[in-house]
């Protein structure tokens, strides 16, 4: 196979040749993105006999479509209603939100969604080009590695305690002990179940995520009248035009370099595999606030808080099909099902692909460069009609997210225990809220918290107990020094700058 | 012959009456029950302790595409995952009603070592029944292909040297005993590390984050060139020909070390294979056929598991695999376990 122009432009004629199958594969993916605890590994599940039904390719672009805009989707309730409809979005309510209560929901939910599909875009285009050395990425990234990324994120427990640093600290580390109920990551002995039998592979994440997010968001609306601040409301009554949505196009189009290079940690991510978008999302936004020249007003509603852990958990999409790809190995659940349907075609991945069937991952990867143009088209517009919805009362809107997310808790396993889980979550995030606890800060405890444990005891369990192993690879010590830099420089410059 | 008032002999009322009371007694008897001719009259419901997505997905997908065609229902597959198999054999065995519309399919090597692990409420045997395996994956040690170890013997020279480093996907499983039992009967050190699933197991093997890795064949095999078979806990190699024609362990080293494939296998309540014997006869008889059809042959194939590990066994052979890996756990207890110090359970 050449890989020339002209294999390109017919590989992308192929991809858009599979539109019918495309854009009602990215509207059903939005839906389900946008219902916290529907996600695209169930739907495609529940798809299967029709995706087993269809041509290998148009199934591919059909799976890959949904994907791809099922993490668009989960921003939507992140920025209008502070609930993420995945873990992959729960950094994006950190600015998406406090701009929603300002009155800017439109601007917000357009920077997401042009983040998200150019993000995405980046990230694909990138991978055609660089899908062979990027499927060595993965050859370089152990649990030494993984760990020094994984502490990145949790890094961002200070960022968001800013303002109470102990209440911060305190949240996160609720978070982290609540992360490490289950089995222990070596002998699989469960831990702190309190005899429950459902909690013996852990804290169900989309339950606590809803609990913590929605449920506990949702008792707060009950106390107020409407989700927006006087000046939001004075702001929203004003605006539903067209002019809104190009506003936020403007916002994101000024800085595009921010969705690039964020973009790129998303990819470098999702192609390790068993990472995936929450890590990403969080690293993003981490590495976006350490970088940005307005630090101080992430958490109020800045929209580079929104680009970066938008493009970021995009960017992943590709990333983690490389894994999938070119080993043959998938990397997160969503994958596992493409793979079924993959080799019900009797399609063999692996390094030999190249040789033996070259267009098909090239296929898979344009399917996903002709999705995020689709996208771009299909939900830009709608922007201006979802913002409304910040316009319902909250006694209308607090019972409908208490019913819609306690069906999400129960949909992943289902199991009416993890409803209950949402409940619990739901008081103590309510409780943190109004003590003045931060929720994000729990919540990347209990996300992050089982990663990094379980990165850190693997690596300690091949050096036979020895913690110097953590300082014994290359990149992972290029890591570190990132790290350990990106912790003491801002208050360091600060001071600098103050004399 | 003397007539009633109503024109009907005290015979012919006698016999009326025998057989009104034989017809009203018949109508009470289950004739359903006694030969199974409506059975099954709606869908058979199947609890898979795993996931949906993974390997018993398919594999069920598989068999139930073939077997629908004997039996001549539906089947509505639900997938409790979660505690190496308990949550999925205690809601089958607590909530789901014995009358042999409801099955599990499990993988009978890693639950029952959960089951002796975990000391779950149900009893085994004796709450439920193992009795139609569908496939064998025999547990193997393997190696990434540019990896210096080219034997099985390489490797074990390597453990009497130095630490070597073994993926595993988790320590109570099949695959991982397999290696303990190795080290065990060669004085070899191996280092088993739990990576939590078979594809970033296989991961670990293959970005050389480890040495070698323990695993049921299907992994490396589906990992193709990029994986190196290095001994088989098995007494044949399945599929010499996939897999560098690794030899059986046993045979190299002489030791005695047990058959060690992951198996899985279809399971129905004691009580209901003791209640409705007919229907768990046409259960058996109408399983057994799909084995002997060659769509179920494509099927397979398609799932990308090779024909060669679809393996049928009866209630008979089936529960002895389980009682046997039973009794394997309860050996190796002190190394699966943190503490070392379960009590054995039977």
């Amino acid at each position: 196979m050449e890989f020339t122009l002209d294999f390109l432009i017919q590989l992308f004629m192929t991809s858009l040749g599979h539109w019918y199958v495309i854009i009602p594969a990215i509207i059903i993916g939005l839906v389900i993105g946008a219902i916290p605890g529907l996600g695209p590994a169930n739907t495609l599940i529940i798809l299967l006999p029709f995706t087993l039904s269809l041509e290998v390719n148009t199934a591919m672009a059909f799976m890959v479509a949904l994907y791809c805009s099922a993490r668009m989707g989960a921003g939507i309730p992140a920025i209008l209603v502070n609930i993420p409809g995945t873990a992959g979005a729960a950094a994006t309510p950190f600015d998406g939100y406090p701009m929603t209560q300002k009155g800017m929901a439109q601007q917000a939910l357009t920077l997401s969604f042009v983040a998200s599909a150019f993000g995405g875009l980046i990230a694909s285009i990138f991978s055609i080009f660089a899908l062979p050395f990027l499927a060595r990425v993965g050859y370089y990234f152990h649990s030494v590695e993984m760990v020094v990324v994984m502490l990145f994120g949790l890094t961002l427990i200070a960022v968001v305690s800013t303002g109470n640093t102990l209440k911060g600290l305190i949240g996160g580390l609720f978070g982290l002990l609540v992360g490490a109920i289950g089995p222990d990551h070596i002998y699989s002995a469960p831990r702190a179940t309190f005899g429950f039998l459902e909690l013996y592979d852990g804290v169900p994440v989309v339950a606590a995520l809803i609990g913590i997010f929605a449920i506990s968001e949702a008792l707060l609306m009950i106390e107020v009248k409407s989700i927006l601040t006087e000046a939001g409301k004075v702001r929203m009554a004003a605006q539903t035009r067209w002019t809104e949505t190009m506003e936020g196009v403007r916002m994101a189009a000024k800085r595009w370099w921010h969705i690039v290079w964020t973009s790129f940690i998303g990819l470098g991510i999702g192609v390790v595999p068993g990472a995936g978008a929450p890590i990403a999302a969080f690293v993003a936004y981490q590495q976006s606030r350490l970088f940005s020249k307005t630090p101080e007003l992430y958490g109020t509603g800045h929209p580079e808080g929104i680009l970066a852990p938008e493009s970021a958990n995009n960017g992943v999409t590709s990333g983690s099909l490389i894994p999938l790809l070119t080993l043959g190995i998938p990397g997160g659940s969503t994958a596992a099902i493409m793979l079924i349907v993959i080799q019900f075609h009797g399609i063999v991945l692996g390094p030999r692909i190249f040789l033996d069937m070259p267009t098909f991952p090239y296929g898979v990867l344009m399917g996903m460069v002709v999705t995020y143009l689709f996208m771009v088209g299909t939900i830009l517009p709608l922007a201006r009609y979802m913002s409304r919805v910040t316009l319902i009362p909250t006694q209308y809107l607090a019972p409908v997210i208490i019913s819609f997310t306690l069906v999400g808790a129960f949909s992943p396993r289902t199991y009416i225990f993890d409803m209950g889980v949402a409940l619990v979550f739901g008081v103590i995030g309510y409780i943190a809220r109004k003590t003045g606890y931060q929720v994000s800060a729990i919540l990347i405890g209990v996300i992050l918290g089982p990663y990094v444990e379980r990165y850190l005891m693997r690596a300690l369990r091949i050096s036979e107990g020895d913690p110097m192993v953590l300082f014994s690879s290359t990149i992972g010590n290029i890591l570190w020094v990132f790290l350990i830099l990106s912790l003491i420089l801002p208050p360091l410059l600060e001071r600098i700058r103050k004399r | 012959m003397k007539k009633s008032s109503s024109g009907i002999s005290r015979r012919v009322f006698i016999k009326g009456s025998v057989a009104t009371i034989g017809i009203g007694a018949m109508s009470t008897f289950p004739f359903g029950k006694a030969f199974g001719d409506d059975f099954p009259s709606r869908n058979i419901k199947i609890v898979v302790p795993t996931g949906a997505g993974g390997g018993a997905d398919k594999n069920l997908r598989a068999f139930m595409g073939v077997w629908k065609k004997y039996i001549k229902t539906d089947f509505q597959p639900d997938f409790f995952s979660g505690a190496g198999g308990q949550v999925g054999y205690e809601l089958y065995l607590g909530k789901r009603d014995p009358d042999a519309y409801n099955l599990l399919f499990g993988n009978m090597g890693p639950e029952s070592i959960m089951y002796v692990l975990q000391k779950p409420k149900y009893k085994f045997p004796g709450d439920y029944i193992y009795f139609n395996r569908v496939d064998v994956d025999p547990s193997v040690i393997w190696v990434r292909a540019g990896s210096p170890f080219k034997t099985i013997e390489d490797l074990v020279a390597e453990g009497k040297k130095r630490t070597v480093t073994i993926s595993v996907s988790r320590l109570p499983h099949p695959a991982s005993i397999g290696a303990l039992a190795l080290a065990e009967a060669t004085g070899a050190k191996f280092n088993l590390i739990p990576y939590g699933g078979g594809n970033p197991t296989v991961v670990a093997a293959l970005t050389g984050e480890v040495d070698a890795s323990a695993l049921p064949m299907a992994n490396p095999v589906s990992a193709g060139e990029q994986a190196r078979i290095l001994g088989v806990f098995s007494p044949k190699n399945l599929i010499p020909e996939q897999s560098n024609n690794a030899p059986p362990i046993n045979a190299v080293f002489g030791t005695k070390i047990p058959d060690l494939p992951s198996a899985r296998a279809f399971a129905i309540h004691a009580k209901a294979a003791e209640k409705f014997p007919e229907r768990y006869e046409k259960l058996k008889s109408t399983m057994r056929k799909v084995f002997d059809d060659p769509d179920y042959k494509v099927a397979i194939e398609k799932t990308g598991r090779p024909w060669e590990f679809v393996s049928y066994a009866d209630e008979a052979e089936c529960m002895e695999y389980a009682n046997n890996m039973i009794d394997l756990t309860n050996r190796y207890i002190k190394l699966l376990t943190a503490k070392g110090k379960s009590k054995k359970k039977k």
